[in-house]
């Protein structure tokens, strides 16, 4: 038995630290779902015009904004431009089409900014506004937004996961053993849990929805990696040299041959979503893809640490009762003889 | 496999592939004035509404989605208010209207007086308690939607603002219907006004006793909404119906008789009937699209446990909100995809020579098949996610081609013939692949099954790509392989293969 698979105790501490940890954050704040934005605060600056806004404009009426923010001490954290658009012009169409004279500059802000700055600020910019000769109606407006949850869609992506992964185990365990499957059963849901209780625990922002992307990424992650352990245990059970070893030999065995891919693969896996992650530079997408690092870190820590301690002593069990079972059936073979 | 044989071969594989990364990755304009476009696959797929990015034949959609308000009664924008009161001349009516409204607490709303709000401008209960209910039956309807990105949000207090992704047929539609509420009723006769109720629900029944449910549903091309009613539901519309296109009907004889279905005041669906309508299922067809069926059927089935006292709302403030990652968020993902790629290729050329065209060959139809599927099949779009499980898959391709590719250099390294080596490497190696391939492939698309947007579409690009993954690791780059070394004298050169140095001591 090699020393990460005698520290078993060791890997079920550090996961049940984290796992209960996240289950109690979980349980009080639910996933810090910040990037879908469940409550902020707007500021719409609206101008209705009937020929074209001129650049000059837009940008003198953007630096009133600016000013007016800074004035008063607040931020905001997104800045987006929207066109007013118009209902359908006869009842055969489904589809919305701009109006061309409605356009909003929309300040987004976190909830906690007070109500009364944000109002300070935009009666700044309505007179900032009223001094310039545009011949565009201006208005500006404060709004709160609070996001109403969907949860069904949360629930049955959480269900789709963990049923895909049994079933996938399902089809190792005829193929490799049901000790095998029981092993990657535990590995992946630890993996998934694991990852969702890293989110839970750090508050990390992420989309309502990416927590079960990210559970359903750490799961086949760890199914594949755990599939090249099954893979090599299998191989050595079939060689005379290896089949005789005890289970803590046999597992310690198949991870001396197999490491070198698993960090191969994992390490590979990390790369590409970095690469990714770099790629999109910023914002939502870049977040998204930074974020999936660690159902695949946590794929690769079950499965060079967790999985295989745990499963030797699974193997050990396993082994007993073949052994148990090979010496009842011979002995009733013996008595038939008899 | 004889030498003109591969070379025919390879050329016909060489221009499938070609041909295919064609039609999937290249646009361009042509004819008079470049008049005409041709769209590749990628430009054709349908995409996320959050990745940002000009594309499309016209280069007319750049992500994002739409957003209105609802208003309820007795609530209007101060924009609204300031409109009307600037258009009221008379001073008496001036002051009428002022005395109608109140502000709302933020400034942001102005209330009826009455309606939502008393004397004072304290809101009432009763408005409050129907807003509540009346948010919850708009979040279930944008929920039931199973639509990527939709969202519902409260805006100040007591208004609603809902958002739907560019990626639907009609957002228009969506969201006009989605703003009606009250109850389903069904009226019968010659016109709108004439017709009388059908259901005659009593006061201590509801509707629900009357209709179980709307679908929507599709059948060969055609899409419709499927009412189920209950045995008294049934009986009551074929009681209704009876004399519908008999010449007892004294209507019927000169005019045509309509089924209409309301929700609240509003008729929905106008249906002309020409014969009783009997049975426990009413389907309607009509120029539907799966999308309008859909909300449509969405809407009605929610006004079943709608009321008469359902909080009436009027959609307004229409928008349309830019890409939520950014509007190059797109060509981004294009960009980290190429950087990939090449990363990739360059890892294959340096450790396998030219056995990397293999690897290219199988990777390039790998990812011009995934392209067509994802743009062919309807619920498949290009998100984040999707992107996340085919690079799952790529990477299971590339490390399967690895695994082959090393097993027959171990084999090549002990002295075997190449096509002794290739075929012990395969024969080594295949059981593993198929295993990991149909663990992936099985956990993908038993996921795409329960899940809902957007796991879904990412769950089953996994599946479907694992199978390609499948496919292509042991029976493409096998074959490219074959054909490609067959064109070589030293097939152990093309692929870098080096047999192993024995020391004579």
């Amino acid at each position: 038995m090699n020393k990460r698979s005698k520290l078993l105790c060791v890997w079920i501490a550090v996961s049940a630290v984290i796992l209960i940890a996240g289950i109690v954050l979980f349980a009080l704040f639910g996933f810090n779902n910040a990037l879908d934005k469940p409550a902020s605060k707007t500021v719409d600056v609206t101008y209705n015009v009937v020929v074209e806004l001129s650049d000059e404009y837009k940008n003198t009426l953007s630096d009133a904004g600016e000013n007016a923010f800074s004035q008063n001490g607040v931020a905001y954290v997104e800045k987006l431009e929207l066109t007013g658009q118009a209902d359908p012009s006869n009842s055969s169409q489904s589809d919305f089409y701009e109006n061309g004279n409605v356009f909003t500059v929309r300040y987004v802000f976190d909830s906690s900014v007070s109500t009364e700055s944000l109002q300070t600020a935009a009666q700044s910019i309505r007179d900032a506004a009223s001094g310039f000769a545009s011949g565009a109606d201006v208005d500006v407006m404060v709004h709160t937004l609070e996001l109403q949850d969907m949860n069904a869609s949360l629930w049955r992506a959480a269900v789709a996961v963990a049923v895909g992964a049994v079933v996938a185990l399902i089809y190792v365990a005829v193929r490799f053993g049901i000790g095998s499957a029981l092993t990657g059963l535990a590995a992946a849901f630890h993996d998934g849990l694991l990852t969702l209780a890293f989110f839970a625990v750090t508050r990390i922002p992420v989309y309502a929805f990416a927590p079960y992307l990210y559970a359903a990424v750490a799961m086949a992650a760890s199914l594949v990696l755990w599939l090249v352990r099954c893979m090599k245990l299998r191989d050595n059970a079939k060689d005379p040299a290896f089949s005789a070893l005890a289970a803590g030999e046999a597992v310690a065995e198949a991870c001396k041959a197999t490491d070198k891919t698993v960090l191969i693969l994992s390490g590979t896996a990390l790369v590409i979503l970095a690469v990714c992650a770099a790629c999109m530079f910023s914002g939502g997408a870049a977040m998204l893809l930074a974020c999936a690092l660690v159902p695949v870190a946590a794929a690769m820590y079950s499965s060079m640490l967790f999985a295989p301690a745990l499963h030797v002593h699974v193997k050990g069990a396993f082994d007993k009762l073949k052994a148990k079972r090979a010496r009842y059936s011979g002995k009733k073979r013996a008595a038939r003889e008899e | 496999m004889g030498k003109i044989k591969s070379a025919l071969l390879l050329v016909l594989y060489t221009l499938l592939i070609a041909f295919l990364c064609f039609i999937c990755t290249v646009s361009f304009n042509y004819g008079e004035n470049d008049l005409h476009t041709f769209s590749s696959i990628l430009d054709l797929t349908a995409k996320d509404a959050d990745l940002g990015g000009t594309y499309g034949a016209n280069d007319t959609y750049s992500g994002g989605g739409y957003s209105a308000v609802y208003y309820p009664e007795g609530v209007i924008s101060v924009s609204e208010y300031e409109d009307d009161l600037a258009g009221i001349s008379d001073e008496k009516d001036r002051t009428d209207y002022q005395n109608k409204y109140r502000a709302s607490e933020n400034g942001a709303l102005y209330l009826e007086v009455g309606t939502a709000c008393d004397e004072n401008g304290a809101v009432l209960a009763s408005f409050t308690e129907a807003f509540a209910s009346a948010v919850e039956t708009m979040t279930a309807r944008y929920e039931a939607l199973h639509a990527d990105g939709a969202r519902v949000s409260v805006r100040d207090d007591y208004t609603i603002e809902v958002f739907l992704p560019e990626m639907l047929d009609g957002e228009y539609y969506t969201i006009s219907h989605f703003a009606y509420t009250g109850e389903l009723s069904l009226t019968y006769g010659t016109s709108e006004d004439a017709a009388t109720d059908v259901l005659k629900v009593e006061s201590k029944e509801s509707v629900s006793d009357y209709v179980t449910g709307v679908s929507s549903r599709s059948s060969g091309g055609t899409h419709y909404i499927e009412l189920h009613f209950t045995q008294k539901g049934a009986d009551a519309l074929a009681e209704a119906t009876e004399k519908a296109g008999s010449s007892s009907d004294s209507s019927s004889s000169s005019t045509t008789n309509y089924l209409y279905i309301y929700v609240g005041d509003t008729a929905i669906i106008s249906l002309q009937v020409s014969e009783a309508l009997t049975g426990n299922a009413l389907y309607i067809s009509g120029s539907y699209t799966a999308e309008t069926a859909a909300a449509t059927a969405i809407l009605l089935d929610s006004a079943v446990d709608g009321t008469a006292d359902d909080l009436t709302f009027t959609a307004g403030d229409a928008y349309q909100i830019p890409a939520a990652y950014g509007a190059n968020a797109l060509i981004w993902l294009y960009i980290s995809f190429g950087v990939l790629s090449v990363a990739m290729m360059l890892f294959f050329f340096i450790r396998y020579g030219l056995l990397g065209f293999v690897h290219l060959y199988t990777y390039l139809l790998f990812t011009a098949c995934t392209i067509l599927c994802v743009w062919a099949i309807p619920f498949l779009y290009l998100s984040v996610e999707v992107y996340v499980a085919f690079l799952f898959t790529a990477l299971m391709l590339s490390a399967g081609n690895a695994v082959t590719f090393e097993a027959a250099r171990k084999e090549f390294a002990l002295g075997k013939t190449f096509a002794s080596s290739v075929k012990t490497g395969y024969k080594k190696t295949f059981w593993k692949l198929f295993d990991a391939h149909i663990v992936v492939a099985l956990f993908g698309f038993i996921a795409y099954f329960i899940a809902f947007p957007s796991l879904q579409a990412a769950m089953f690009v996994l599946g479907l790509t694992a199978v390609f993954s499948g496919l292509g690791v042991l029976l493409f780059n096998r074959f490219a392989w074959a054909i490609m070394t067959a064109l070589t004298k030293k097939p152990g050169k093309f692929c870098n293969f080096k047999r192993e140095e024995v020391d004579d001591e």
